[in-house]
């Protein structure tokens, strides 16, 4: 074989590749249209056309008289490249794999072994793409799990359909989980023998990504499993009510035992009735009253509605008269003692004593207090007209307190 | 025991306890020794602390039960089955008017509000919702669907099915309540063996 050739090759393969993926993007509407649609719609494209997307096994006629539909593997592309649920495959394919790769080993020990180091590297480079393939089909079945899983099978819209998927999921991941059994690591370890960058690719890169991959695999299985409970769930309660409502219609009269007087009253059927807040909770165990006053003491507050403070008002106001009634006959009482000052002709009278002769009951501070303050009430000229004289002690010799024990009152003699 | 005062405080008031209706108290009562703790408090009260079958929700039981507490709870069980055929049409027209998969379930958001326009949409679901808002338990007296809908969120309030974090804002979070209705019916339906499958083909394949 020389060397030229699959150069030649491989430039071949590149430029019929340009234009075959071309294809794709100048028939991407009709493409699309035969993605949604059960066949390929035929107008608006070319016999040529046609025949060139046929060729690149783009699109397939699956029998003669048939329309023509999209091919397998572009589908399986459209629904990865949207994430299309719905449509998306899983499929790991590690027996084909593992067959493929012992194969490709082979050739490259002995390329090795001719010395033929282009062939070697060509060997590795598609060992690589294998695995990376291996690799990267694990991570989108795991991702198209872990979206479908994100959005509770969002893409379906019937709990049954939902159930249904996710028992699909559920098969999916054992199927995953089998394919990754299949990688013998102790048949690859002897598979590679003592070469290094294999070693590298076949052992220990791929050992960790797998086990990476095994992890996710069962943790998206424990969500699933999680999930499908609560659609369980969700499901046996929705046929509960419904078949509950369709009973009690068709038994309008229908009465279920009374359970509360069996001897063995069931759980649910009992419910203590609510203690009130102002209920009794006659305790005469001390402890027992120190709680409920604990608790008692935490009660919310009624709160106040506004025709409450309506009520309130109407109660206040005889209050308020019978203040405003007593300060006027106070004020009265106090001219009475000023009138008797002035009938007294300049005699000074003690304010005290004329409350205790007078037989009069008020408090006598506030006695007095009212009558220093009618005499700070008068007008100006007609304070001059009397002399007010307080006897006070001093409270204590240390400050300038002065106590009012009493006062004079009277007329102040003529200017 | 101070700290679980206003926990207690709800529980004796009768309300059911969950993890929408009060998180924090709902996780103190999945301990187990706060639990003893609140029983040992309770039991002079003639009260325990007793729970749904998934633990979803607590309220408090009759600890020993005497002729009135037979009485009360007789009286109880007839309110709640006179509720149970209003209750659960209402949950299957949530689950229709609002396209969902499943029943309401606790922590689910409802609007008023979406009902309202899916109900203008639908004259169906527009007669259902009329028919139920009259019944007796939801007691609506209007024949406008804003005021029906009101009323039918206001006495599932009231019932602790439903809570609303906002008193100013319109829309309400299903509580744990429901997990106990639903069991309730699930048990009516075990002791009466009434003829109501909820389980699927394929599980009883599976079984």
């Amino acid at each position: 074989m020389s060397t030229s050739d699959p150069h030649a090759l491989e430039s071949r393969l590149v430029s019929a590749g340009v234009e075959r993926l071309a294809l794709l993007g100048k028939h991407a509407e009709t493409l699309m249209a035969g993605y949604t649609c059960d066949e390929v719609p035929l107008e608006g494209l070319s016999t040529t056309a046609l025949n060139r997307l046929l060729a690149a096994r783009i699109l397939w006629r699956p029998d003669e008289q048939g329309g023509v539909k999209l091919a397998p593997k572009v589908r399986e592309l459209i629904a990865e490249m949207l994430a299309d649920e719905t449509r998306r495959h899983v499929n790991a394919d590690v027996a084909e794999t593992l067959e493929l790769v012992r194969t490709l080993v082979q050739s490259y020990r002995e390329a090795r072994d001719a010395g033929e180091y282009w062939r070697q590297e060509q060997q590795l480079l598609r060992l690589r793409q294998e695995v990376d393939d291996l690799n990267g089909r694990f991570a989108d079945a795991i991702d198209s799990l872990w979206r479908r899983l994100n959005s509770d099978f969002g893409f379906v819209s019937r709990l049954g359909d939902k159930i249904r998927e996710n028992e699909r999921a559920q098969k999916q991941i054992v199927r995953l989980l089998d394919g990754l059994a299949l990688i013998d690591f102790d048949e690859l370890i002897e598979l590679v023998g003592s070469d290094g960058a294999l070693r590298k690719l076949l052992v220990s890169g791929l050992q960790q990504q797998l086990t990476h991959h095994f992890t996710s695999l069962r943790e998206v299985q424990r969500r699933l499993i999680e999930l499908m409970a609560r659609f369980r769930q969700q499901q046996s309660r929705s046929r509960l009510v419904a078949g509950m409502v369709g009973f009690l219609r068709e038994h309008p009269n229908f009465v279920p035992g009374n359970y509360a007087l069996r001897s063995e009253v069931p759980e649910l059927i009992n419910r203590a009735a609510p203690i009130m807040p102002a209920g009794a909770v006659a305790l005469d165990h001390d402890a027992d009253a120190r709680l409920a006053a604990e608790l008692l003491h935490r009660l919310p507050r009624p709160a106040s509605r506004p025709e409450a403070v309506t009520a309130a008002g109407a109660a206040q106001l005889p209050e308020d008269t019978r203040v405003a009634a007593r300060q006027q006959a106070l004020k009265e009482d106090v001219e009475g003692f000023y009138l008797t000052v002035v009938d007294h002709d300049g005699e000074g009278l003690s304010a005290l004593e004329y409350l205790q002769g007078s037989g009069l009951e008020w408090d006598e501070e506030i006695w007095l207090f009212q009558v220093i303050s009618e005499y700070q009430g008068l007008p100006r000229s007609e304070q001059r007209a009397f002399r007010l004289r307080q006897v006070e002690t001093q409270a204590s010799p240390f400050n300038h307190l002065y106590l009012i024990h009493d006062v004079q009152l009277q007329l102040a003699p003529p200017a | 025991m101070i700290e679980h005062g206003p926990l207690l405080e709800r529980l004796l008031a009768g309300d059911f306890i969950c993890a929408v209706s009060d998180e924090t108290a709902f996780r103190h009562l999945q301990d187990e020794a706060i639990r003893e703790r609140i029983d040992a408090y309770l039991r002079p009260l003639n009260r325990r602390l007793a729970t749904n079958t998934d633990a979803s929700v607590y309220f408090l039981a009759w600890l020993r039960l005497d002729e009135s507490a037979r009485e009360q709870l007789s009286r109880q069980l007839g309110d709640t089955v006179g509720s149970l055929m209003p209750m659960l049409e209402w949950l299957q027209l949530v689950q229709e008017a609002l396209g969902r998969d499943g029943l309401a379930a606790p922590g689910d958001v409802l609007k008023p509000a979406d009902f309202s326009s899916r109900c203008e949409d639908h004259q169906g679901l527009r007669e259902r919702l009329e028919r139920l808002a009259s019944d007796p338990f939801f007691g609506s007296q209007s024949d406008q669907l804003d005021a029906q809908l009101k009323q039918v969120f206001k006495r599932l309030k009231e019932h602790g099915y439903l809570q609303q974090p906002h008193a100013e804002r319109q829309y309400y979070v299903v509580t744990g309540k429901i997990d106990y209705l639903i069991d309730l019916v699930r048990f009516i339906r075990d002791e009466e063996n009434l003829p109501i499958d909820d389980q699927t083909a394929t599980q009883q394949t599976l079984l």
